[in-house]
């Protein structure tokens, strides 16, 4: 039975639906909602500047002057309403264009016009310019001019998303933004926030200074130690000016603010921007502030993780609570502002990796709940408080993870899952159990692994200590594909792939089988080397001095990080997007070809090739086959045999920073460019079609035993071996109505945690979902409509009740 | 109280008899659908096994391919294509084709299901099938971890599982004897000896009310609701099963504050104030069921009950001291 612990037995939170947005943040909220983005070239002009005037400079040095001379001089502004100052760009919802995250051709700018940003002639000419000169720092000739035939070959399939075009663009598009993995951003890591907000940056500088003056020229490393502590100091006054740069302005328009109540309220952010992030923070409020001052210095990086806040705010937020100098509703507020500021940084990914992405490129993952070091439930006011912050005001970003163990208490899970009936998705569910098990098995100390945090979507963090490369997105319905045409890849026709043999040729399943292995051994293999030259290039062209410093040890060790070694090497993933199209696929090859040989090999082949055209009852047959996602041993034995294959081979190649690479599964929303390149799969699916989301979720429409027949499937596989295992489960709003059905969904989610599951996503049925349901039922067969005593589900429904019900629902997400 | 000493089909009601019970293993029966997650249909996390057959024939019935015991077509005109195979193949020749599209004989079709192989467009299904008590017992304990936590379980449901008495009295031993929760979802239309043997093995009963007034009762559903009544007090008093009342509101029907008021008398003063009372609103998710059944939907311009309707009635079981709520 499950135990909910009673001896943190926090407040459950008293709000009511009936409170109210105030009037502040509804208004924060609609600034936020504009037709056109500005696009702004502010950051990339300053950037070049410090550049051109820091050539033959160490990298490092250059990257620290890069960054003072951005924060010196870019224009900054306060908003109307707002409390939590500090922008990310020079215009109101702008985005700024950033070298460090790849070069802006011409039609990627084009791109981005069509994309609803706005960028005039002038500046485009200008921005054109400044690539020439970038360019230099371009790492995508260096990776495909010294590839080999055979890498070249692998980069232009486009297993690992996006395809390449050529050897010196790349995928084309300059990688811009793209998360190549090529550049600065895209680490996932979790700062050690708390040594800002509690020592204050000045700390930091003065602990740098000192060890600049201790350096010991005898060393070998010394000069390399001077550079990184040089470029420390020099980022940290930077971002301490840049603060002041927030005082002064919001002590000059203070001056001249007719409001009285406005008036105060700039002269306390001018006082709080003296203070923090040079100081340590004192009140829940500068600690808001400072968190916000280090977010966006480790931002734009689109992964940058918030961390375990609720930990180490609460005690700010406890004690100002305690001395009457906060109340719970203007931390409430602040906590909305935060969700503000997130929204207004502007975050877009290149054309390329656009869709990829869906949307918005941004991870800013704040984790709540779990337990503390010693191994207690660490909920705490805080924890629910910003869970009440996403309710009242559900945007898209940031986003709230909640960490779940045995001893998470109910309340906690019912505000959560009431915050989930909104529609954002959020909060998504962890399970304690999977993630600190699977830091343990990497050799991390108890202690350390009971405070993981999350980057990115899922993917594991140690604050302070843990490393992960971004994550690729490799294709595995790929490899089939090159496992059906003997090592040739459908979409290029390359032979990239081993000759194991003609698929007509194969006698048994086993040895088809084996040979899938064998490919898939050797696909990843060159994704493996691609990973280790592009971190070692990136090692070279982009140091980064600012998160290099937040990072346990940081000025003591003196190396930047991608030189150092940490406690958690999380390498570079291995990441499957698809994974559940190739089980679907070789569990019916195994039935109808080998087993009861109901269709011919040749046969099979053929219809692939005519993507089922005019052999629609072969196709049924295949999609009629036993299916992963349904409890099914015949199906499911082949899934776990798979991942657990993944993860071996994956602990087999070596990544340049030491250890091997890690095994995950987050697929974010790459089943469709990933779909697109693939023809037709033996499960059933047509060429092009999207492949299965997530990686524990099954393919669309062939699960048909409801959540818990999925999570039977989704129990069996060794998702401990795995960093992170995203499993999205949708569900009709009328299984989430009453309190009860809520309490049902935390048994649900408290039954998959304590038996091996890691992550669990809601996604409660919106309006869009059920017009696609009716546009294509086939792929929504699961979707129940859940009334007493009643048994339908939604595409058995007349047309006439399914426009009753999609009239009902709710659209996706309210903002 | 009616007893008979062999099968537990008999007195109350038509309906064919069942196969007499041999070893509870063997035995098999009519379901429509086991639904997986089932949430309003008991405590927890639950299984859900919708039986064939209901010996009632509500006007109103939200699952109407429920009914019969016998697997029923489902005909999607919507998809059909006219095309013929299925006229080809029907030994019955129930099947003609017209505008298009082909028609069924009702009478006819004896449900053996040759057209639903053959139609290519998926048009043609058949609700229905029968299952052994060993297939339903292997998937109802697929979920048991689920159960564990959350103190759900199986629910049986329909139709009416009374109505198939033998075939739930060896689902419900098995789930017994397997530690599971179980419940019964029933209209109570059914001898006092079936109740008084299945009851044993049911940990809650949730007993749908149909209308208190006898003759309006035989006019909706076919018969008086004398035995439904009368097992209701016996099962409580008796036999000391937990019950939940169930109320389901049909606008124009059953929802009279004359009638609401009735129930809550009965409930309150014949069974018990602690039973609780679930108030469960007419929907009209059954319409394009009887489409497909190529029946006619007596309730077709029916509308769902308002909230202040059901708000109306629910008070009137609270001022008599019962727990009562909208919904499952
Ligand atoms: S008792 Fe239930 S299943 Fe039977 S006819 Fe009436 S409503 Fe339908
Ligand atoms: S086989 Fe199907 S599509 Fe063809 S006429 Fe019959 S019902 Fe219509």
């Amino acid at each position: 039975m499950i135990t909910t612990s009673s001896q943190s037995l926090q407040k459950p939170s008293t709000f009511t639906a009936a409170d109210e947005m105030s009037p502040r943040i509804r208004r924060l909220k609609e600034r936020l909602y504009v037709d056109r983005y500005p696009l702004s070239i502010e950051k990339s002009r300053w950037q070049t500047q410090a550049y051109k005037a820091s050539d033959g400079e160490p990298q490092i040095i250059r990257r620290a002057k890069s960054l003072a001379c951005v924060l010196d001089n870019i224009p900054i502004f306060i908003e109307d309403d707002e409390l939590i100052v500090g922008q990310g760009s020079a215009k109101p919802m702008g985005l700024e264009l950033d070298f460090y995250a790849g070069l802006w051709p011409r039609d990627e700018i084009e791109g981005l016009r069509e994309a609803g940003y706005d960028i005039s002639p002038q500046e485009e000419t200008e921005i054109l310019d400044m690539n020439a000169y970038w360019q230099k720092f371009n790492p995508l000739p260096r990776l495909g001019e010294d590839a080999s035939e055979e890498m070249w070959g692998f980069l232009k399939s486009g297993m690992v998303l996006p395809p390449w075009k050529s050897r010196t663009d790349g995928p084309g598009g300059g990688y811009a933004e793209s998360g190549l993995g090529l550049g600065p951003g895209f680490y996932l890591m979790t700062v050690d926030f708390e040594v800002a907000l509690q020592q204050g940056l000045l700390a930091l500088i003065s602990d740098a200074e000192k060890r600049l003056t201790a350096i010991e020229y005898a060393e070998k490393d010394a000069l390399e130690r001077a550079h990184f502590l040089k470029a420390a100091i020099l980022s940290l006054r930077a971002i301490i000016g840049f603060a002041e740069r927030y005082a002064d302005l919001a002590q000059t328009m203070a001056a001249v603010e007719a409001d009285p109540a406005r008036r105060a309220e700039l002269e306390a952010i001018a006082q709080i921007c003296r203070r923090v992030p040079a100081h340590p923070a004192r009140t829940f409020r500068e600690a808001m502030q400072s968190f916000w001052f280090i977010f966006l210095m480790i931002t734009p990086s689109p992964t940058a993780s918030m961390g375990r806040f609720d930990q180490f705010m609460n005690p700010y937020f406890e004690a100002d609570l305690a001395n009457g100098r906060l109340s719970e509703e203007e931390a409430l507020e602040l906590l909305q502002c935060l969700r503000i500021k997130d929204m207004q940084l502007n975050r877009t990914s290149g054309k390329a990796a656009r869709q990829k992405n869906a949307g918005m490129a941004k991870w800013h993952n704040m984790v709540i709940g779990g337990v503390t070091k010693s191994g207690e439930d660490a909920t705490n006011p805080l924890t629910y408080l910003i869970l009440e912050a996403v309710r009242r005001l559900p945007t898209a970003h940031h986003t709230v993870t909640l960490r779940v163990h045995d001893g998470t208490p109910e309340p906690l899970m019912k505000k959560a899952l009431e915050v989930v009936k909104m529609g954002t998705g959020m909060p998504a569910f962890i399970g304690d159990r999977s993630y600190i098990a699977y830091l343990l098995d990497q050799g991390v100390p108890l202690e350390e692994a009971r405070n993981y945090a999350i980057g990115g979507c899922l993917d594991v963090t140690l604050p302070g200590k843990s490393r992960t490369a971004a994550v690729g997105m490799f294709i595995v319905s790929m490899v089939l594909e090159a496992t059906l045409l003997n090592g040739v890849v459908r979409r290029t026709g390359d032979a990239v792939g081993l000759s194991t043999g003609k698929f007509e040729d194969f006698k048994t399943f086993d040895d088809f089988y084996a040979a899938f292995k064998a490919q898939l051994r050797h696909f990843l293999k060159l994704h493996a080397d691609k990973n280790n030259a592009e971190l070692l290039i990136s090692r070279e062209l982009f140091p980064d001095p600012v998160r290099s410093v937040l990072m346990d040890g940081g000025l003591a060790e003196g190396k930047a990080l991608l030189d150092r070694t940490y406690l958690l090497e999380n390498g570079a993933l291995l990441n499957m997007v698809g994974m559940i199209n190739v089980v679907d696929s070789l569990v019916a090859v195994k039935k109808l070809v080998f087993e009861d040989r109901v269709v011919s090999q040749a046969e099979l082949i053929q219809a692939l090739d005519a993507n089922w055209q005019g052999r629609e009852d072969l196709r049924r047959r295949f999609l009629e086959a036993p299916k992963y996602g349904n409890g099914d041993d015949y199906a499911d034995q082949i899934a776990v045999d798979l991942f657990d294959y993944w993860a071996d081979v994956a602990a087999s190649l070596r990544s340049c920073l030491g250890g091997a690479h890690k095994p995950t599964g987050i697929s974010v929303s790459s089943q469709w460019p990933g779909g697109a390149q693939t023809g037709a799969t033996p499960d059933g699916r047509f060429a092009g079609e999207c492949l299965a989301d997530g990686t524990m979720s099954a393919m669309r429409g062939r699960d048909l035993k409801g959540p818990t027949g999925l999570m039977n499937s989704a129990m069996k596989i060794s998702q401990n071996r795995y960093q992170a295992a995203l499993f999205n489960i949708k569900f009709h709003p009328s299984a989430m109505q009453s309190d009860e059905d809520l309490r049902k969904i935390s048994f649900l989610i408290r039954t998959y945690f304590a038996r091996g599951g890691k992550h669990v996503q809601f996604n409660v049925v919106s309006r869009e979902i059920l017009l696609e349901a009716q546009k294509h039922p086939e792929q929504y067969r699961d979707l129940l409509v859940r009334v007493a005593g009643y048994s339908a589900y939604f595409i058995q429904l007349g047309k006439a009740m399914q426009d009753e019900i999609i009239g009902r629902t709710a659209h996706t997400g309210a903002g | 109280m009616n007893r008979s000493p062999t099968s537990l089909v008999d007195t109350v009601g038509a309906g064919a008899a069942a196969p007499a019970a041999c070893a509870d293993r063997g035995v098999a029966g009519s379901i429509f659908n086991i639904q997986r997650y089932s949430i309003h249909d008991g405590p927890g996390i639950r299984t859900t096994v919708f039986f064939k057959k209901c010996r009632l024939r509500c006007l109103w019935c939200q699952n109407p391919e429920s009914q019969q015991e016998q697997p029923e077509l489902f005909f999607n005109a919507e998809k059909c294509i006219g095309c013929g195979r299925c006229e080809k193949v029907c030994p019955e020749g129930a099947i003609t084709l017209r505008d298009g599209r082909s028609w069924t004989d009702r009478a006819r079709c004896t449900g053996a299901g040759a057209c639903v192989e053959v139609c290519p467009q998926g048009a043609r299904s058949l609700m229905g099938r029968v299952a052994s008590v060993d297939d339903i017992f292997q998937e109802v304990s697929e979920d048991a971890i689920f159960y564990q936590e959350s103190g759900g379980g199986v629910t049986l449901s329909g139709g009416d599982p009374l109505a198939q008495p033998e075939f739930a009295l060896a689902i419900l031993k098995r789930c017994k004897e397997a530690g599971y929760h179980t419940t019964l979802d029933t209209c109570g239309f059914a001898s006092w000896h079936a109740v008084e043997t299945i009851m044993p093995y049911v940990d809650l009963v949730l007993y749908d009310f149909k209308h208190m007034d006898p003759d309006k009762h035989k006019q909706y559903t076919g018969f008086s609701n004398e035995p439904i009544l009368r097992n209701a007090k016996g099962i409580h008093h008796e036999l000391k099963v937990p019950m939940r009342a169930r109320y389901a509101v049909i606008p124009g029907y059953n929802d009279g504050v004359e009638n609401a008021t009735a129930l809550a008398d009965f409930i309150a003063n014949e069974l018990d104030r602690s039973i609780p009372v679930d108030l469960l609103p007419f929907h009209k998710y059954g319409g394009a069921k009887y489409q497909r059944l190529e029946r006619v939907d007596e309730l077709a311009d029916t509308s769902p009950p308002s909230e202040a309707a059901l708000t109306a009635l629910r008070d009137i079981f609270l001022s008599r001291g019962l727990t009562a709520k909208v919904g499952g």
